[in-house]
């Protein structure tokens, strides 16, 4: 069957693709040559069984993500929904600034759901219908360490930093309100100063 | 227009000098002398800055007859201000500032990692890259945005180089261990698995540390090999991430790990995939040197007066995303 690629990832290619008449991508994490080939096999292998799992597992708290299809673990592919929107990346400023509310509660329903999505960029995150869909589970655990979500947290704040610089801090602020308002006052505190930790243990960080 | 660069944060002490013509510069000399510690030793700071104080002389004035020109001639002195380790960093400020003041000469203090970065753009031509910095001090991605270098991933403990040397030291080896780890790893095909870690687009590497240890009792050079594919997988994967994100259409490899010819092997097929450039900064300046302090000196003083010898400090800690670039 031809397929269209749609994108090509960091760590999977995203084709076009019709499962049973509805249109679908098809998600295949391929072989890497430049990487060991056991080492290869196992990263590919690991990460389709997750992203398939969470993307699942999460629908059960009320966190909107495409619907998986199928999976073929030897191929380490998996076959999902299409979210025909756009990658909050690549809204206007103004729309990112809104949204990150919304993006902070979905983030705050993950954590305390004991789930730690891993690779919070603003790309991971599609507008569409006026929902916020959340994609890209690969590098997902489950975990209920304070310490692995602030790790999510602290990623989206470099995104943020560099790749949204000049709407940076009212896109945080928004974000933190939002995950606050989900994962209450304490949890709130706890985690924001373990990110404060973990920044401080970054090379050559200004020492407070 | 004539500079003087001065380098001295960790092991090396140098000295360059580089002539810019326009957005032009070339390189006149680079003379260097580089500390090197007992087998199985790291920096020793005290040492390290008493090695710099001993060769400083002779590096300059070696780099000075082998440019051909006298220390009236130069339009400005640069010095490493930071990062860096302290006793190091005040050895080569020292020499700055007596030469500046002396000769009546202005000083510009330079960020060391952006050295590396600019020395890298001026060699090989990139213009818009991704920048992939591995050394002993630091392994960050970074691109340029809004008049500042950004993160887009970094170490959330130990170096790139750091990990290499470390390992390298704990089976005999003495720092920098890239080259020997390099050549024990290509006798070996056999990987062992070893803990990877990657965190979005940041990487963590002590508990790969600890695990490549434990494993080199059975066998140093599958050790070797397991290392050098994990790290440098690991190191590929957040470069893809990067690359994806950004949408930059070239990449820039600059430090000292830059040398590595298997990790710039695959950043090589990483690129390819993603119909990026691929640059690497020359062996030759790959690692610390007075002309990536020089260069950047000479691109300050494009829109910057010389600073007062009153703010010709030192900086142990001093992160390149809080420089603001203006030329």
């Amino acid at each position: 069957m031809l397929m269209k690629l749609r994108k090509k990832g960091a760590e999977a290619d995203i084709y076009e693709f019709k499962w049973q008449n509805s249109k679908a991508i098809l998600k295949i994490r391929k072989i890497k040559n430049y990487r060991n080939a056991s080492l290869d096999l196992k990263i590919r292998k690991q990460r389709t069984i997750k992203e398939s799992q969470i993307l699942s597992q999460v629908k059960s708290f009320g966190i909107p993500t495409p619907l998986v299809y199928f999976v073929n673990l030897k191929k380490a592919l998996i076959v999902m929904q299409e979210i025909p929107g756009k990658p909050v990346h690549d809204l206007p400023e103004l729309k990112i600034v809104e949204l990150s509310k919304e993006i902070g509660k979905l983030v705050g329903m993950l954590h305390k759901n004991g789930i730690m999505h891993g690779d919070l960029t603003t790309s991971n995150f599609i507008f569409f219908q006026n929902t916020v869909f959340v994609i890209d589970f690969g590098l997902s655990q489950n975990t209920i360490k304070p310490e692995d979500h602030a790790v999510d947290l602290r990623l989206i704040k470099e995104i943020l930093n560099s790749a949204h610089a000049k709407i940076m801090e009212s896109t945080w602020k928004n974000f933190l309100n939002g995950y606050k308002s989900i994962v209450g006052n304490a949890n709130y505190v706890k985690i924001t100063k373990l990110v404060s930790e973990i920044e401080s243990r970054g090379r050559y960080a200004a020492v407070i | 227009m004539l500079g003087l660069g001065i380098e001295s944060t960790a092991h090396t002490f140098s000295c360059a000098i580089i002539e810019k013509k326009g957005k032009k510069g070339k390189i006149l000399s680079d003379v260097r002398k580089i500390y090197r510690p007992a087998d199985g030793e790291g920096i020793h700071p005290r040492e390290a800055s008493r090695h710099h104080i001993e060769n400083s002389s002779s590096v300059l004035f070696e780099c000075l007859k082998e440019a051909n020109i006298t220390i009236k001639d130069l339009n400005l002195i640069s010095y490493a201000a930071g990062p860096g380790l302290g006793p190091c960093l005040r050895v080569g400020a020292v020499v700055a500032r007596s030469l500046a003041s002396f000769y009546k000469i202005p000083i510009y203090p330079v960020n060391h990692a952006i050295g590396h970065i600019e020395l890298g753009k001026l060699l090989t031509g990139a213009t818009n890259p991704l920048v992939l910095l591995v050394s002993g001090g630091h392994t960050m991605l970074l691109a340029f945005l809004n008049k500042q270098w950004r993160v887009f991933g970094e170490t959330l403990d130990i170096t790139l180089g750091q990990l290499l040397d470390q390992f390298g030291r704990s089976i005999g080896f003495a720092s920098p261990c890239g080259k020997n780890i390099e050549e024990l790893a290509s006798l070996s095909s056999n990987y062992v698995t070893l803990p990877y870690s990657v965190k979005g687009n940041d990487v963590s590497f002590s508990g790969l540390l600890s695990a490549t240890k434990s494993i080199a009792k059975k066998s140093k050079i599958d050790a070797c090999y397991s290392l050098q594919e994990t790290a440098f997988a690991m190191i590929s994967e957040v470069v893809e991430r990067a690359l994806s994100f950004t949408g930059k259409k070239e990449l820039l490899i600059v430090g000292g790990v830059a040398a590595n010819k298997r990790l710039s092997d695959m950043l090589q097929d990483v690129c390819k995939r993603h119909g990026s450039k691929f640059f690497a900064i020359p062996i030759q300046y790959a690692g610390d040197c007075g002309s990536q302090i020089c260069w950047t000196g000479l691109l300050e003083s494009e829109v910057k007066q010389g600073a007062l010898l009153k703010d010709t400090l030192v900086i142990q800690s001093w992160r390149l995303d809080s420089v603001k670039v203006d030329y």
